[in-house]
């Protein structure tokens, strides 16, 4: 007892003590908000039941859930339409990522630029979705946009109705919501870049195309991965857009929209729960070999990494040299 | 370096503790899910004997029932504070054009100046009101949300026996359970189609139409001879495509019985009887309308709160929603004359119905105190009698004594109104399972599949009849999941 007292009156035991309340709270939340949900979504998976039924009158069904997921076919045909989504994720990611690059450098109102292209990523999605909703109305925002670049209406598709293109029209307000914010993460990224390796880049006669696929892409690689793997899982979990433009109707129904209505309106809780796990599931492979295949595209940044590591610290070492006479010059001419 | 350490295990062990935490009472209710499962049949059995019994025993002499209550007389000189729970968002606001919440408040006040009304109103009440009611104790009074029957009592306090409300208000057996009821309506409605007379008249329609074919000719003839929308489909509200459920039942088959039993032991209800009646015929003449361009140009961006405006000024020939609509469409414009509602336009056997069913029903919570259990019911009975809610609402008449029709139903003399029976013995939660099973909630916020009409009719993918047989074949998949027997 006294040799416990005694150690929680240590250096050591006062550190133990702190780093265990300081835990406490969060990793209480965590479990509480997170994990126990999360276990209580998987035992609903197991039973037949509606959101109102009462404990004791659920029906354990074992895995009847799951082998249900996967007879149906409206469950898995969503999942293609994930297809759009992941593309327009790439399209945003190429289009964010040029323009990252140009505002990096000294632009004219880049930070007016900036400003207007992180907006829409500070709206709620729900606005976004009323948004885009009158945007492709019939004559309304976009067709009168596209009547002033000569374009006849009755050559306009009708943008939500038009199986052939409401898929794309939803995958693009996704794009407009989501590209500013990729953008400036890659800002972000790209300030960390030292600038003397363009110097050193421009001596060596690289120019700005060279300069960014062998500079600025390894450099924030770390950051472009990152993007990546959260564009595709946000795409296999597309939810906003066609929920709040189209309702999921003609076709625009992703496996998110089509679990809402299993759960909320079918009332099959059970089900809606194995549907979630399974899509868990799905992302977690996807990510792994996402991970997989972005280290195998990356495996040359990876040996330039080393060189970056070699040029940075003759970099420095340069510097450091060229502080030192600097110093030395400026102590000198204090003294003249 | 030993820092690093000391978290690492500080971190272990939390984890560790959470983990045993977790364990526990995983364990215990894997436990717990072992013994129900073996025990499932016994506990099924004791259920039902424990349902019957309290059945039998709810609503004893001496204990409150809504029969019993006189307004102005009874609990004068109770006091209490109640918190109510509303759907109507647009009546929570002083800019409503009729009476609203406030207003009705202060006269309940002016006879029950103790009983403090809290009043909230939710706006997405069909799922919020369910998630409130996991929480016992989400207030006294609140509209039944879609509740399986057999649960009502362990939500809902009993109101008396069905059999001596019915002398007091009707349709109360919407939210009844063998033979006790636990809901009051707060207003009814009759089913039939909103219309602009102006349009009607200007494209030549002389008498209103009385089966699917003339709706579909006189839906042409307002193309053709107006600049109207003649059928406007509020696709993209989604809950607007419900409405077209409504019309299945006593409607389109004059048979009260239709929905709460008829139906649930039909073999293949979906399929033509091929003299233009029942669900068939309802959902063709929204493919018909559909297919023969006879809707707004685009149905994927329609506007439910501009449409109100727009049938005023005579932009929208129709539009298939219950009466409650009334109101709201006279009110969005200056032309309130020029809206009225037709019955459906079905008729079995030479005469037209229209099922006439409750909106939202009132109930008591069974967990709050006496006193506010009294008060609820007080205010309840004060709704139902005094406030001449469901007039102002352009509703029927809810109070047993009140039998004047508002002027909504002006067309509707030669029609007689079905009320929905109350389902047999042991098949009141058939409908809901049937309707979870086959996916096609009828009647029950099933918008999707009457969305999946007018996008089959409008992509010519699908032939009404697939349609229909794909229907068929999910409701007989239902019926077969649920043992129910077919007897026609």
């Amino acid at each position: 007892m006294k040799g416990v007292k005694k150690w929680v009156k240590s250096r050591k035991g006062q550190q133990t003590v702190i780093i265990i309340a300081f835990l406490v709270v969060p990793l209480t939340l965590l479990i509480l908000f997170t994990y126990f949900p999360f276990a209580e979504m998987i035992k609903f998976s197991f039973y037949k039941m509606k959101y109102a039924t009462p404990p004791a009158k659920r029906q354990f069904v074992g895995l009847d859930n799951y082998i249900k997921v996967f007879q149906r076919d409206d469950c898995f045909r969503a999942l293609k339409l994930c297809g759009f989504y992941i593309t327009g994720a790439m399209v945003q990611l190429v289009i964010a990522l040029y323009l990252a690059t140009v505002l990096s450098f000294k632009t004219r109102g880049g930070n007016i630029f900036k400003g207007v292209m992180f907006f829409p990523f500070l709206i709620s999605g729900i606005a976004i979705g009323y948004i885009f909703k009158f945007f492709y109305t019939r004559d309304f925002v976009f067709d009168t946009v596209l009547q002033w670049c000569r374009f006849q209406l009755d050559q306009l598709p009708y943008w939500l109705r038009d199986q052939k293109v409401n898929n794309w029209a939803l995958a693009a307000s996704s794009v407009w919501r989501y590209f500013g914010q990729n953008m400036v993460l890659f800002i972000g990224a790209i300030m960390s870049v030292d600038s003397e390796m363009y110097e050193a880049a421009e001596l060596d006669g690289a120019n700005k195309i060279q300069q960014f696929f062998h500079i600025i892409l390894p450099s924030i690689k770390t950051i472009v991965t990152l993007n990546i793997i959260l564009s595709i899982t946000g795409s296999l979990s597309a939810f906003d857009p066609p929920f709040v433009i189209t309702r999921g109707g003609n076709g625009t129904g992703t496996y998110f929209v089509i679990m809402s209505d299993i759960a909320h309106t079918d009332q099959k809780v059970g089900l809606a729960c194995a549907m979630a796990i399974v899509l868990f599931l799905i992302i977690f492979v996807a990510t792994i070999i996402q991970k997989a295949v972005l280290k195998y595209l990356f495996r040359n940044s990876n040996a330039d990494d080393e060189t970056y590591a070699m040029k940075k610290k003759r970099l420095k070492g340069q510097k450091r040299r060229f502080i030192t006479i600097k110093t030395a010059a400026a102590e000198g001419g204090q003294y003249r | 370096m030993k820092l690093k350490k000391l978290i690492a295990i500080s971190m272990a062990s939390v984890l560790t503790i959470a983990m045993i935490g977790c364990g526990n009472s995983n364990q215990g209710t894997e436990g717990a899910e072992a013994a129900a499962e073996t025990e499932a049949p016994a506990a099924e059995e004791a259920a039902e004997t424990e349902q019957t019994a309290e059945a039998a025993q709810a609503p004893t002499e001496g204990e409150l029932k809504y029969t019993d209550i006189t307004l102005g007389e009874d609990y004068t000189d109770l006091t209490a504070t109640i918190k109510v729970l509303n759907h109507r968002t647009d009546m929570g606001s002083s800019d409503y054009p009729g009476k609203n919440w406030e207003a009705y408040i202060a006269d309940f006040n002016q006879m029950y100046p103790n009983i403090t009304v809290d009043l909230e109103v939710l706006s997405n009440y069909a799922d919020d009101g369910l998630l409130r009611l996991q929480d016992a104790d989400w207030g006294d009074v609140m509209e039944i949300p879609a509740v399986d029957k057999a649960d009502l009592n362990e939500y809902y306090l009993p109101l008396g026996t069905l059999e001596d409300i019915t002398t007091q208000a009707n349709m109360c057996q919407e939210w009844s359970y063998e033979g006790i009821a636990y809901g009051v309506p707060t207003t009814a409605a009759a089913q039939g189609i909103v219309y602009n007379k102006k349009v009607f008249e200007a494209a030549g329609v002389q008498t209103l139409p009385k089966t699917p074919d003339e709706f579909i000719t006189a839906l042409k003839a307002i193309k053709e001879k107006t600049d109207a929308i003649p059928l406007y489909t509020n696709y993209a509200a989604e809950w607007t495509m419900g409405a077209w459920d409504a019309y299945i039942w006593g409607s389109a088959t004059g048979n009260a019985a239709y929905k709460n039993h008829d139906i649930l032991h039909t073999s293949n209800p979906f399929a033509d009887p091929g003299d233009g009646t029942h669900a068939y015929n309802v959902y063709k003449i929204l493919f018909d309308a559909v297919e023969q361009g006879l809707i707004e140009e685009d149905y994927s961006t329609t506007d439910w709160e501009g449409c109100k405006g727009m049938i005023n000024n005579g932009e929208i020939g129709c539009m298939v929603l219950g009466s409650w609509s009334v109101t709201q469409m006279q009110s969005a414009g200056d032309h309130p004359d020029d809206i009225g509602y037709m019955p459906f336009p079905i008729t079995v056997d030479g005469k037209q119905y229209a099922t006439a069913g409750p909106d939202f029903n009132w109930g008591v919570n069974i967990n709050s105190t006496p006193e506010n259990q009294a008060a609820g019911m007080v205010f309840i009975k004060w709704m139902t009698e005094q406030s001449g809610f469901s007039k102002n609402e352009g509703g029927l008449p809810i109070a047993a004594s009140d039998t004047e029709l508002p002027s909504v139903y002006d067309e509707f003399a030669d029609v007689t109104f079905v009320s929905n029976a109350v389902p047999v013995e042991g098949e009141f939660d058939l409908l809901n399972n049937l309707n979870s099973e086959s996916e096609l909630m009828l009647d029950q916020e099933g918008n999707k599949k009457n969305m999946e009409i007018i996008e089959h009719a409008a992509n010519a993918d699908m032939s009404f009849d697939e349609i229909m047989d794909d229907w068929n074949a999910r409701w007989t998949a239902a019926q077969e999941e649920s043992n129910v027997e077919i007897t026609n």
